[in-house]
Parts: C-alpha cells; sequence; structure tokens
C-alpha cells in the first residue's frame, strides 16, 4: 500500500468523479480534517489571527491561481481586486443596511464584473503587454481607492461594523474562533469549486489556453470566451477574500491594497506551486509564517548581529524576496512538489524511483 | 506494512494534536502586584516618517529607562514593548494584536492612519491609546474613548497658523495653500483650515493639493500655488525640506508655515539654507527654549553623554508623551485601582491637569470626560540663521 | 508662459533620465529576453553606491564614479550569473518573479544599510536658476538634459558601430547564428547586464543629484514600464521617444491638474496605446508558431 498509484482502474462512473481515490489519502484527509478542526481549542488568540488571515489569502490565492497558473494570464492587479471586493462589501453592508451574506456575493459579483472589464485588454495582449496592463489597472485602482472621498467618506479609511450574520453577532471574547469557523468553511468550499472547475469543460479550456492558446482556438475553444470567464472566476474568488478582509479586519485603508500586496499574492502561488489548488494554500499559508519567523529568528540572532533587528522591515523584506528566487531555481514548481517528493520518497522507499 | 502504516498514521495524528504552548501572560493587572506594567510600543522607524518617529521613539523609551531607573512607577518598572511597523497600517495592525495578546495595558501609537484605523478596536479592548498623531477626530470621546491626545491637534495648529496670517496681512487678502501629505494624516486639518477661514471671516484665499507621496518633484506642485503668499505644510520634516529648497530653486518667494511634524530641526537642517525665514507650528518647546521641564531630559541626556544640540523636539515629545501616560498609571496605583486600561482612563479623564514644565502647549495637559484633547495651545517660532527663534509664546485658536 | 517654460524643461529632464533607465530595461529585453523587474532598483544601488564613495568615503568625484561604475557592473554581471543563468529555458511568469524576488533583496539591503531617511549630496551639477522665456529654470536641469543627452547618444552610437554593440544586436535577433558566427552568446548576457546597470547608476545618480538621494528612486523603475510599452520593447530610439513623452506629459498634468494624478496618468496612456497597438508605439508584431 504505497503512496504512488500504479494507475487508476475505476469500474463505475461513480468511483471515476471521486476526489480522492486511494485509501492513503483519504487518511491524510482525516488527518488534516482533525487538526484543523482542534487548531482553535488548542491556539491562543494570536495565532489563530494568523491562522484566520491564512485563510482568507488562501482565498484569494486560490483565486489568483485560476487565472495566473491555470490560464496563464498574468496578473498584477490583485490588490485592486481586493479593494474593489472589501470597499464594496463594507459599503453594502453599512451603508445600504443590507445582510452580510447578500453584501458578500455583491462584492463577489461586481469584482467579476470589474475583472472582465480589465481583462477585456487581455484578448489582445500577452505576457509581459498584459502584466504592464494589469500593472495599470492596479495603479488606476489604487489611485481611485485613495481620492475618491465617497468610499471613505472622506476620512481617508473605513470602518466597518462587527459582523452580523441573520441576527448572531460575532462577540469579542470569541472573536477569532468564530471567524475561524466561518473562514474554515469558506476555504474548503473555495477549495473544492476550485478543483471542480478543472474536471469540467471550462477549466480545461482554461487549461488549454494556458499552454497553446492559438492551437486551442483551432481545436474550437472560444479564446474569448475562456479568457473573459477566467478572469470573472478568478476575481469572483479575490472579490471573496476582499470581503472577507473588509468584515475581519474591520477597518479598511489603501495601503492594504498597495502594488506590494498584489506582489505577495503572486509570491504565494509561486511558492506554493503554480497550477494548483492545494499549492495555493501551501503558499498563502507559507507566507502568512514567514515574516513571523523571520522575527523569531532575529530575535535570536538580534544579539549578534544587531543590524537585524534594527531594520527588521528591510529583513522581512529581503527574506521574502531571497525565498522567492531560492524557490524559483531551486524548485520552480513550489512546495506542492517538495511535498508530492516527500510522498513519492516514503513510497519508493527503499527504492530511489 | 499494512499495520506500520496504520499505527504511523495514528501517532501523526497523536503528535500533530500536542498543543502548543500558549504562555498566559496574567498578574500584570492586580493592583498590589509587584509585576513591570507592560505598555505597548508602535513606532515608525524605518518607514515613511521614520525621520520624526524614530527620535519620537528614542524619547520614550529614554524616558522609560529614566523612571525605571528612579524605581519606576509607585516601585513598579514600566516594560515598554517597542516595535518598528514602518508606517504601513497592517503591520500595526499586526503589532497591536500581538501587544493585546501580550496583555498590555496601553498603547503608544503614531500615526494618524493606524490611530484612526485601531480606534474601533481599541476602545472594544479598553486599551488607553495615546498617539504620535494629533488628529481632531481622535479626540472626540464619542467616537474614540480611549484615544488620547497629548498637545495641541493639527487642527487647533492650522487654525492658529491662518490667525497669524490674517494678522500679518492687516486685512488684504491673502493667498494660502495648504499642502498636505497624501493620506488621512495630511488631509485631517486641511478641510478644518478651510472652514475656520469661513467661521472667522478671515480675508484668506484657501486652498489645498496633496503632496504625492512617491516622488521628489515638486516643481508641477509648486507652479499650481504660485499665486499664493503663504504655504502651510501638513507632513514629515523630508518632504517639507525638499519643497522648501525647490522653492528657493525656482526663485519663489512664499513663505511656509509648517505646522508640527515638519515645524522641527529637522527640516532646518535638511533644508540648509532654504529654510531661512519661514514659520514653525510647533506645540512642543524646543531644547532651544529652555523651559523648566527640559531640566530633566537634559539632564538624563548628559548622563548618556549624548550632545543636548543634536536632541531634536521630536524626542522631546516622545519624552513627554510617555510622561503623561506615566502620571495616568501613577494615579491609578496611587488610588489602590486595579491596573487596567478603564481605570487609566478614568485616572486621566478626573486627574486634573499634568504637569509638563512647560514643554507642552502651555505647560499642563488636562483631559476630561467630554475632551480627551490635551491642549490647545501652540508655539510660533521662526527660522532665523539655522535655529528656532520664538515668534508668539503660546496662542490658542 | 513662464510656468509652461519651467513644467517643460523639469519635464524633458524627467523624461531624458527615465530613457536612460527605461534604456537599460530595453537592453537586457533585447540581448536576454528577460523582463527586468529590478531596474528601479538598479537606480537605487547606483545612487547609494556612488553616495557612499562620494560623500561617506568622502572620493573625489571621478573616483566615486569609477566606484559606482565598478559596482554597477559587478551587480549586473553577478545576478545575470547567479540568479538569471539558471532561470534559461523557465517560463515568462517565473522569470518575471525572480526579478521581483531580486527587486525586493536589492532595496532591502539598501534600507538595511541606509535606512529610509533622505540623504543629502553636495551638488554634482551646478545649482542656481536661470531665467528663460520668462521661467525660472533650475540650471541642474538643464545640465541633467544634456548629460542624459549624451550617454544616450553615446550608447545608441555602441550599438550601432562598435563590435560588441552589434554583436549584442545579433544576439538580440538570432541566438543560435550568433553563436554559429563564434559570438559568445554569455558574455553578451553578462555585458548587456553590466551596461544597464551603468546607465541605471547614470540615471539614479543624476536623479538624485537633481532631487535627493532616498528611496522613492526606486519608484522611477516602475515608470520604465509605461515607456518601454510605449516604445516598444525592441526599440531604442522608440525607448527615448518614449521616455520623453512620459516625462513631459507627467509634468504638465502635475502643473496644470492634479500632481497625484500625474503619478498614474502614465498608466493611463499605457492602457491607452496599448489599445490601439499591443505591441507599442514602435513595437513590431510577434508572431507565433504553434
Amino acid at each position: 500500500m504505497t503512496a504512488v498509484e500504479t494507475g487508476r482502474h475505476h469500474t463505475s462512473y461513480r468511483s471515476e468523479l471521486r476526489l480522492w481515490h486511494t485509501r492513503p489519502q483519504i487518511i491524510r484527509m482525516a488527518v488534516l480534517a482533525v487538526i484543523v478542526l482542534t487548531l482553535p481549542l488548542v491556539l491562543d488568540n494570536y495565532w489563530l489571527s494568523l491562522a484566520n488571515t491564512a485563510m482568507i489569502a488562501a482565498i484569494g490565492a486560490i483565486g489568483l491561481n485560476i487565472l495566473v497558473g491555470y490560464t496563464g494570464q498574468i496578473s498584477l492587479g490583485q490588490g485592486g481586486f481586493l479593494a474593489v471586493g472589501a470597499f464594496t462589501s463594507a459599503i453594502l453592508t453599512d451603508r445600504l443596511g443590507m445582510p452580510a451574506p447578500l453584501s458578500i456575493i455583491g462584492a463577489v459579483v461586481l469584482t467579476a464584473a470589474v475583472g472582465v472589464i480589465v481583462g477585456l485588454p487581455a484578448l489582445r495582449l500577452k505576457g509581459l503587454y498584459l502584466a504592464i496592463a494589469t500593472l495599470a489597472s492596479q495603479m488606476v485602482i489604487l489611485f481611485i481607492v485613495r481620492r475618491w472621498g465617497f468610499l471613505t467618506e472622506g476620512q481617508g479609511f473605513l470602518d466597518v461594523a462587527r459582523l452580523e450574520v441573520f441576527g448572531f453577532r460575532l462577540d469579542r471574547a470569541n472573536f477569532e474562533q468564530q471567524w475561524y469557523m466561518i473562514l474554515l468553511v469558506l476555504t474548503v468550499l473555495a477549495a473544492l469549486t476550485a478543483t471542480n472547475l478543472f474536471r469540467t469543460g471550462m477549466g480545461r479550456s482554461f487549461m488549454a489556453v494556458r499552454d497553446q492558446d492559438i492551437a486551442a482556438s483551432a481545436m474550437g475553444v472560444n479564446l474569448t470566451r475562456a479568457k473573459l470567464t477566467a478572469f470573472a472566476v478568478s476575481n469572483g474568488y479575490v472579490g471573496l477574500a476582499g470581503a472577507l478582509l473588509a468584515h475581519y479586519t474591520e477597518i479598511l485603508s489603501w495601503e492594504k491594497f498597495t502594488i506590494d500586496v498584489s506582489i505577495l499574492y503572486l509570491a504565494m502561488i509561486i511558492v506554493g506551486g503554480l497550477g494548483s489548488v492545494a499549492g495555493a494554500v501551501y503558499g498563502a499559508v507559507f507566507m502568512t509564517v514567514l515574516p513571523v519567523v523571520v522575527r523569531s529568528i532575529a530575535d535570536v540572532l538580534g544579539g549578534a548581529v544587531p543590524i537585524i533587528k534594527n531594520q527588521l522591515p528591510a529583513v522581512e523584506h529581503g527574506v521574502f524576496g531571497l525565498t522567492i528566487i531560492i524557490f524559483l531555481i531551486f524548485e520552480p514548481r513550489g512546495l506542492n512538489r517538495i511535498w508530492q517528493r516527500l510522498k513519492d520518497w516514503f513510497g519508493f522507499w527503499p527504492f530511489r524511483y | 506494512m499494512k499495520h506500520s502504516r496504520h499505527l504511523s498514521a495514528a501517532a501523526l495524528t497523536a503528535v500533530a494534536a500536542l498543543t502548543l504552548a500558549a504562555c498566559g501572560g496574567g498578574g500584570a493587572t492586580s493592583a498590589d502586584s509587584d509585576e513591570p506594567i507592560p505598555i505597548g510600543v508602535i513606532a515608525d522607524l524605518s518607514g515613511a516618517t521614520g525621520d520624526v518617529g524614530t527620535p519620537y521613539n528614542e524619547g520614550m523609551l529614554a524616558y522609560v529607562e529614566h523612571i525605571n531607573a528612579d524605581g519606576g512607577i509607585e516601585g513598579r518598572e514600566i516594560d515598554a514593548i517597542s516595535n518598528d511597523y514602518a508606517y504601513e497600517v497592517p503591520q500595526a495592525e499586526e503589532l497591536y494584536r500581538r501587544y493585546v495578546n501580550d496583555e498590555v495595558v496601553a498603547i503608544q501609537g503614531w500615526g494618524t492612519g493606524d490611530t484612526e484605523a485601531l480606534r474601533t478596536r481599541v476602545a472594544n479592548d479598553e486599551l488607553p491609546f495615546m498617539s504620535g498623531s494629533f488628529s481632531e477626530d481622535l479626540t472626540d470621546p464619542e467616537e474614540s474613548p480611549y484615544n488620547f491626545l497629548v498637545a495641541a491637534t493639527y487642527s487647533d495648529q492650522i487654525r492658529a497658523a491662518l490667525n497669524w496670517i490674517a494678522e500679518q496681512s492687516d486685512g488684504e487678502e491673502v493667498g494660502v495653500a495648504a499642502l498636505h501629505h497624501d493620506s488621512p494624516f495630511g488631509t485631517s486639518p486641511v478641510g478644518d483650515g478651510e472652514e475656520w477661514v469661513e467661521e472667522q471671516g478671515l480675508a484668506i484665499d484657501y486652498s489645498s493639493h496633496a503632496m504625492p507621496s512617491g516622488t521628489t518633484n515638486f516643481a508641477g506642485l509648486l507652479s499650481q500655488v504660485d499665486d499664493a503668499e503663504y504655504i502651510i505644510i501638513q507632513n514629515v520634516a523630508s518632504p517639507a525640506a525638499q519643497l522648501a529648497r525647490d522653492l528657493a530653486a525656482q526663485g519663489g518667494d512664499q513663505t511656509i508655515v509648517c505646522l508640527n511634524w515638519c515645524g522641527n530641526e529637522l527640516f532646518v537642517t535638511a533644508a540648509g539654507d532654504a529654510a531661512e525665514g519661514h514659520v514653525m507650528v510647533q506645540p512642543i518647546a524646543p531644547v532651544s527654549t529652555e523651559r523648566p521641564g527640559h531640566e530633566e531630559l537634559l539632564a538624563y541626556l548628559e548622563e548618556q553623554g549624548t550632545d543636548p544640540a543634536d536632541v531634536t523636539v521630536s524626542y522631546v515629545q516622545g519624552w513627554y508623551a510617555m510622561h503623561v501616560m506615566a502620571e495616568g498609571i501613577r494615579h491609578t496605583l496611587a488610588a489602590g485601582e486595579d491596573l487596567t486600561g478603564a481605570a487609566i482612563r478614568e485616572s486621566l479623564e478626573t486627574m486634573g491637569p499634568i504637569d509638563t514644565g512647560g514643554v507642552i502647549g502651555d505647560g499642563t495637559v488636562e483631559f476630561s470626560a467630554d475632551s480627551h484633547r490635551g491642549s490647545t495651545t501652540s508655539g510660533l517660532y521662526e527660522v532665523k540663521d539655522g535655529q528656532l527663534v520664538v515668534l508668539e509664546e503660546a496662542v490658542n485658536p | 508662459m513662464s510656468t509652461f517654460v519651467t513644467l517643460l524643461i523639469i519635464g524633458l529632464s524627467e523624461g531624458a533620465i527615465l530613457a536612460l533607465a527605461a534604456l537599460g530595461f530595453v537592453l537586457i529585453y533585447k540581448a536576454t529576453g528577460v523582463i527586468n523587474f529590478a531596474q528601479g532598483e538598479f537606480l537605487l544601488i547606483g545612487a547609494y553606491s556612488f553616495y557612499t564613495a562620494f560623500v561617506v568615503m568622502q572620493l573625489p568625484i571621478i573616483v566615486a564614479l569609477l566606484v559606482g561604475v565598478l559596482v554597477a557592473v559587478i551587480v549586473g554581471v553577478v545576478v545575470e550569473r547567479f540568479i538569471l543563468r539558471p532561470m534559461v529555458g523557465q517560463s515568462h511568469i517565473s522569470i518575471i518573479m525572480v526579478t521581483i524576488g531580486l527587486a525586493s533583496v536589492l532595496s532591502a539591503i539598501v534600507q538595511m544599510f541606509f535606512g529610509t531617511n533622505p540623504r543629502s549630496m553636495p551638488a554634482i551639477l551646478p545649482r542656481g536658476s536661470v531665467s528663460i522665456l520668462g521661467g525660472t529654470v533650475p540650471v541642474n536641469r538643464l545640465w541633467a538634459i544634456v548629460l542624459c543627452a549624451v550617454v544616450l547618444i553615446l550608447l545608441t552610437w555602441f550599438f550601432q558601430k562598435s563590435r560588441h554593440g552589434v554583436a549584442m544586436r545579433a544576439v538580440a535577433d538570432d541566438q543560435q547564428a550568433a553563436m554559429t558566427v563564434g559570438i559568445s552568446v554569455r558574455r553578451v548576457f553578462a555585458l548587456s547586464w553590466a551596461l544597464a546597470a551603468v546607465s541605471a547608476l547614470i540615471a539614479g545618480v543624476t536623479l538624485a543629484d537633481v532631487t535627493t538621494v532616498e528611496m522613492n528612486i526606486v519608484n522611477f523603475g516602475l515608470l520604465v514600464f509605461p515607456v518601454v510599452i510605449m516604445g516598444g520593447l525592441d526599440s531604442v530610439p522608440g525607448t527615448i521617444v518614449g521616455g520623453l513623452t512620459i516625462g513631459l506629459v507627467s509634468q504638465f498634468v502635475s502643473g496644470y491638474m492634479d500632481p497625484g494624478l500625474a503619478e498614474i496618468v502614465p498608466y493611463i496612456v499605457l492602457v491607452l496605446v496599448l489599445l490601439v497597438r499591443p505591441y507599442g508605439v514602435f513595437g513590431e508584431k510577434r508572431i507565433e508558431r504553434v
């Protein structure tokens, strides 16, 4: 019973449609479920808040991965789309009095629409040109967020009221724990729908566009529809992440949506592994925990090398860049591939391959 | 093979379920404990406002060291947990969460953006929050019940500046351009300045522009304001100094009126000759004015071997900001209360005037249940020969 | 009228510096096909290394410049050898991300050693101002235009006439063919990165001189993209035109409309250009084979 299958032999349609096929896979998922469900009982509030931030980032990363990893369209506009989702949801909830779930859905829809608008130039552009066009969208959206007084009622930032779902208000004492549960459900749903998306025809057409778009269109894939749908779906996820960000952090200001955020998300999916949903989640968790690790190491080394402690933000920034470079040079397929190799090693042992 | 795999899976689960040690802090809140008093400090050392943020933080930590050397507050030392957030609001939020986790009793914050961003959290968590931000929005106890400002708000400062300008022009209409940092910190006094001009019927033609933050090219901005006689700058020292230099290079003759974050020695040093003749609104008295409150600070510096000439007004500000908070804590402990955030807030609101030896505003800082604005007084200074010379001692809007 | 002249000259000087910085980017792209997101950081390193040599170590200006050039060349060659060489053949997005990572590392290093406080540098270009057609124009801006123009002309001549320049163009055209005639592609790669770093050095030092030595110099790096897109990634004259245009447009918007808007106007112009000409104003249409 190894971690490596010798081929999947299905005898019914039902078994082919299953997400997890082998016993070890199911056991691993069960173990993961147990760990994940017991975490809120075990971690203190600070670590729970990190977990929550990581989960929101995971949803956003899954979205970005759909666009970049599966459809091959480079996007530097993540920060801007997060902003669209966040402000939409916040304004719908607080100013129009819509119930939170509805305003979150509204945010998802609006961000998807904005994504389609930004994606329109994508139909004609490739590679660097597309990347720069999305960079332009990021800059323009950020500018609007900074200057459009309507968004923040002139204050420069937006307060969001505590989340209230069908009369059930989140309370202060268990804030992190309650959010953990909500986010856990949403992240699992996001991951499942994304995985399933790529078992459908639409999802496969995205991958065809990534691999050889001209050949795909010769085969009958409607390029316009595929690309625009990819932009819409991907930004829907990002809009969800943005809306959750608004309700979770309860405070919105333009600093949360700068180009550095876009780069952070790109780093998440690169480090995690392009083109895999699990990779996006790994990358999100890794990048969220990285600054904390750097800080702990700095605390330890601080005595010997004082410059690290004095310039901690610069060091965090540098480590971030270094991580990207090291992953790209040594393991371009990211954490996902490292995990697979680990499983394979256990599986093949004592053989090499 | 099968069994060992199942066993190892079970073992893995067990290991994974082990608790991460979460140390609780506890104990510091009790009235008669001896534990150090934890105070969280959010500082900008390497970010956009780091040029003034660094001396502010240094002054604050110096005060803590000084107090601890003298036995602390009612025998308890202050444990100042200070971290750099580089003027990034998300980082400030993270630090805040950490401090709450570390069970601090009060927080010394910094920037307008993050202070305003955290104020509802701070109110929910009942933590008194003093900041380097003097934004008027933070003084209303209804909206920001736990925020305290030790000195005159930016809006008060701009009002004082506008009054002075109106005086100088003797009733004739002058053009005033308010140039500000492109952030809540910058826009804070701008609207209030415009309202003041209308309310008071001042003969001022008021306009305002944001100074773009990613650039040092202010030529375009300056050409937009060359019909104004006075330029009020709400920004930190470095961009303001750059603007002053560009102004001098373009041969402009406007007078710059700096509000407190650029009205300091850093502006003078960075702008060099271009700083001459400009006016500063500064609620904190610089060391050159030799107020009684400066003596303790200078004595401490001498012990440390630092040259008092290197001390900027931001350092003094940091020192006294921590002093006001320490006095509030002292009042709480002296009254035998438990050291909680709510109790400290109560003390600050009811203890009456806190003496700062003539350094902040008109010398005393006083809070009340209706107003968390400690003082409304500022001093006006002019830059002469590279020094800050007093123009008017104490102005109130 | 006077504002117009001032804005014109300042806009031209910003544009010239931008064109020089963008030229480095185009150099790298033409020769190696790599999109260098770290161009702004090269400017930064150039400015700060010159600052260290000139102000901190108090070396005479020529020596300081040589030190700056040396540092730039070393950085360029090291980056090419150790970071870009292992990435040969990887996808577009990987290469872009590697240069983004590099940008973070470089700016973090500068920030660690120099902090974010702006540093002042004694003037290299003559200060003072001169009156032209009624407008007051800072003299150092005029000098900046002249200096950048000279460097740009030198570089253009280098590409057209000198052996190494021609070799670089050969490699940019067709790597395999260039190797066949005996051109060392590796050396050309290293040379192009080194030259890009040196042009970034000159641009960075000039920028630092007309403004100040601080971290904001990095933002010029992002502005390079609208410039090269406008000019077309392959074309040197296109880059120069693109740089001057963007510099002038930004400056005029800043002077006559909203200075904040001036920051994003290059991007708006960029999108408009791309909608009409997806390969840039001067670029050539890429033919894809399936």
